[in-house]
């Protein structure tokens, strides 16, 4: 009879069999045709991964000139999960009922959300999927909610002309989609549209930001976004945090005043941390 | 590379109050050269705030995971602006000193002071407005000089309304060559040394127009050609927000209007330029020169010559000479 014992937090490593075995499963494809050279081109990149004791466990042929491999082996590695938190910004998910709610609630106006995919990028999906009633995998865009009013300005928009539509409609959020992740080309572009908010004197006027499927918290404080949404966001996952952080603004320096006449204003001028 | 012999950087930015670290891209060394200054700052025993608009002593970069991020060590007594979790991550003593109600996609941000050495990362407030005032806060708690350090090319907090002065991080990750390395770092420097408004003393001629924000923003050639048209005299066009590219090219193309008019285009401050594919002393061949009305004091410009990919660049005396000639100095300078 095996001793029951706790695993240790500070050393965690894989589990299949046993505590601490660290054994784990792969699964993968190689561009080789199927056979033993294949197998062994398996077993050569998995002992390069570090795996000990690796074993391919499957493998067959995909298509001409490809294998398809399912391995197992035992991972030396460790991580002290003692260490990890769940920082970042704790955004409790609503519902879109809580949502309306919050938001008749604690803003009591329509929250005006403008969306684009900007500079070169022509897709359009991510912002769409947020946006648009249609929404996706049954969950409508925030063009279906009471609380926004939505403008999706669609792809290719610059960033200039995104934040003169912005400014114009009176935005309390600003939703961007960069889907382009070649060459980095999406990190320009996304810190250009931050820096021009600046520029406009409009920065603690609207709640900036982001989506794409490399997107995270931790790229959206790189790049000066107050939020990064990434794969497996679904509009209300976005709406949750706009309606919150607003709502928190409005309590911290009460409702903006909304200047429309093109006269931006100072940064020197914007209310501070504690202002 | 950390304080290399002479200190010769903690030299340069001596009295500055707030300082702000900016790259012309990322992974140009802007924390190398912070960890620079704080080792230089330490062994000198300058009290310091440090606070920064992204993230800094990461171990990984965000972007490129491949990249060893430098850790940012800090005396014991420093000042930081962070995320409460990160502090708290960093196992180091300290005091919490305030909370300033800026929210992050990190976490809220905190004021403490460390009550002992070591490494922290740093993930201050992003706005410019927010950044000012932590520094101020860090400045009023007791830091004689607070460093700002950038994120990734943003330039939004060394504007003069929140930093006093400014270290520029340049390095081989802008371009392949090394000419174009230079010349990158020229136009970024022209933009950060764009000379002075100086007014004509009489301006009742309407030759200063001020320039409404959706015709800058949009640069519609049209409507830039009609700006021009309904004010003949003007020869200063005052823009108050961004100035882009979009709206030069609208200048460019309404040659029948300009006929010949020489221009100078006022924004308020260095940060509101954005030029990334030509630089001011382009458009002052074409007739269309720039200028500010408040700039900073360009203390340093750092460079890495290392990228992942490229062997160590040399900057010769030439590209030397490059990046220092052809400006005019600040008064005052």
């Amino acid at each position: 009879m095996s001793e029951w014992r706790e695993a240790d937090l500070s050393r965690v490593k894989p589990y299949a069999d046993r505590l601490d075995d660290g054994v784990m499963q792969l699964s993968f494809t190689l561009p080789v045709p199927y056979g033993k050279a294949a197998r062994r081109a398996a077993m050569q990149l998995a002992s390069k991964m570090g795996l000990e004791h690796p074993e391919v466990v499957h493998f067959q042929a995909l298509t001409d000139g490809y294998t398809y491999f399912v391995m197992f082996g035992e991972c030396v590695h460790t991580v002290d999960f003692t260490a990890l938190s769940e920082d970042g910004f704790e955004v409790e998910y609503m519902t879109e009922a809580q949502i309306e709610a919050y938001a008749r609630e604690r803003v009591g106006r329509p929250i005006v959300v403008v969306g684009a995919a900007t500079g070169t990028d022509t897709h359009s999906v991510g912002i769409d999927a947020m946006l648009n009633l249609k929404g996706f995998h049954g969950h409508h865009g925030l063009e279906g909610y009471k609380a926004f009013r939505t403008y999706n300005l669609g792809s290719q928009v610059p960033n200039s002309v995104l934040v003169a539509r912005a400014i114009d409609l009176g935005a309390d959020a600003i939703l961007v989609s960069q889907t382009v992740t070649q060459q980095n080309l999406h990190i320009a572009n996304l810190t250009e549209l931050v820096e021009i908010v600046e520029a406009e004197g409009q920065r603690k006027n609207v709640i900036l930001t982001c989506g794409g499927p490399r997107v995270s918290d931790e790229l959206a404080k790189e790049l000066g976004y107050d939020a990064g949404f990434s794969k497996g966001t679904y509009p209300h996952h976005v709406a949750s945090f706009i309606v919150r952080e607003l709502a928190a603004r409005i309590e911290q320096n009460g409702e903006r005043s909304r200047e429309r006449d093109g006269r931006a204003e100072d940064v020197s001028r914007v209310p501070g941390a504690n202002g | 590379m950390a304080s290399a012999p002479g200190a010769r950087l903690a030299e340069l930015i001596a009295g500055v109050r707030r300082l702000a670290l900016v790259g012309l891209a990322k992974n140009t060394g802007k924390t190398e050269t912070l960890a620079t200054i704080l080792a230089e700052h330490a062994a000198a025993g300058i009290s310091v705030g440090v606070t920064s608009i992204g993230r800094d002593g990461e171990e990984r970069d965000v972007i490129d995971a491949r990249i060893a991020k430098p850790r940012v060590y800090l005396s014991e007594g420093s000042l930081v602006a962070s995320a409460g979790e990160l502090v708290s991550a960093s196992g180091l003593a300290h005091e919490r000193l305030e909370q300033t109600g800026v929210r992050t996609p990190l976490g809220e941000v905190v004021i403490v002071r460390l009550g002992e050495p070591g490494a922290i990362e740093v993930a201050g407030p992003s706005a410019a407005g927010d950044v000012l005032a932590v520094s101020e806060a860090m400045l009023a708690l007791g830091a004689e000089q607070v460093l700002i350090d950038g994120a990734i090319d943003r330039r939004a907090a060394s504007s003069p309304a929140v930093a006093d002065a400014l270290v520029v991080a340049t390095g081989a990750v802008l371009a392949r060559e090394l000419d174009e390395v230079v010349a990158a770092t020229a136009q970024a420097i022209d933009v950060i040394r764009l000379p002075l408004f100086e007014p004509a003393r009489d301006r009742s001629d309407g030759s200063v127009v001020a320039v409404g924000r959706e015709l800058v923003l949009r640069g519609e050639p049209a409507q830039v050609a009609a700006l021009l048209r309904t004010h003949p005299q003007a020869s200063t066009l005052r823009i108050e927000g961004a100035l882009g590219e979009g709206f030069l090219e609208g200048l460019l193309a309404a040659r029948r209007e300009r006929a010949g008019r020489e221009l100078e285009i006022v924004v308020a401050d260095p940060t509101r330029a954005f030029l990334s594919r030509r630089g001011p002393r382009w458009y002052a061949k074409a007739g269309i020169s720039l200028a500010v009305l408040d700039t900073i004091d360009l203390k340093a410009i750092t460079v890495n010559p290392r990228r992942a990919d490229v062997a160590r660049l040399r900057f010769s005396r030439a590209a030397r000479a490059d990046l220092r000639g052809g400006r005019r100095r600040r008064a005052g300078d």
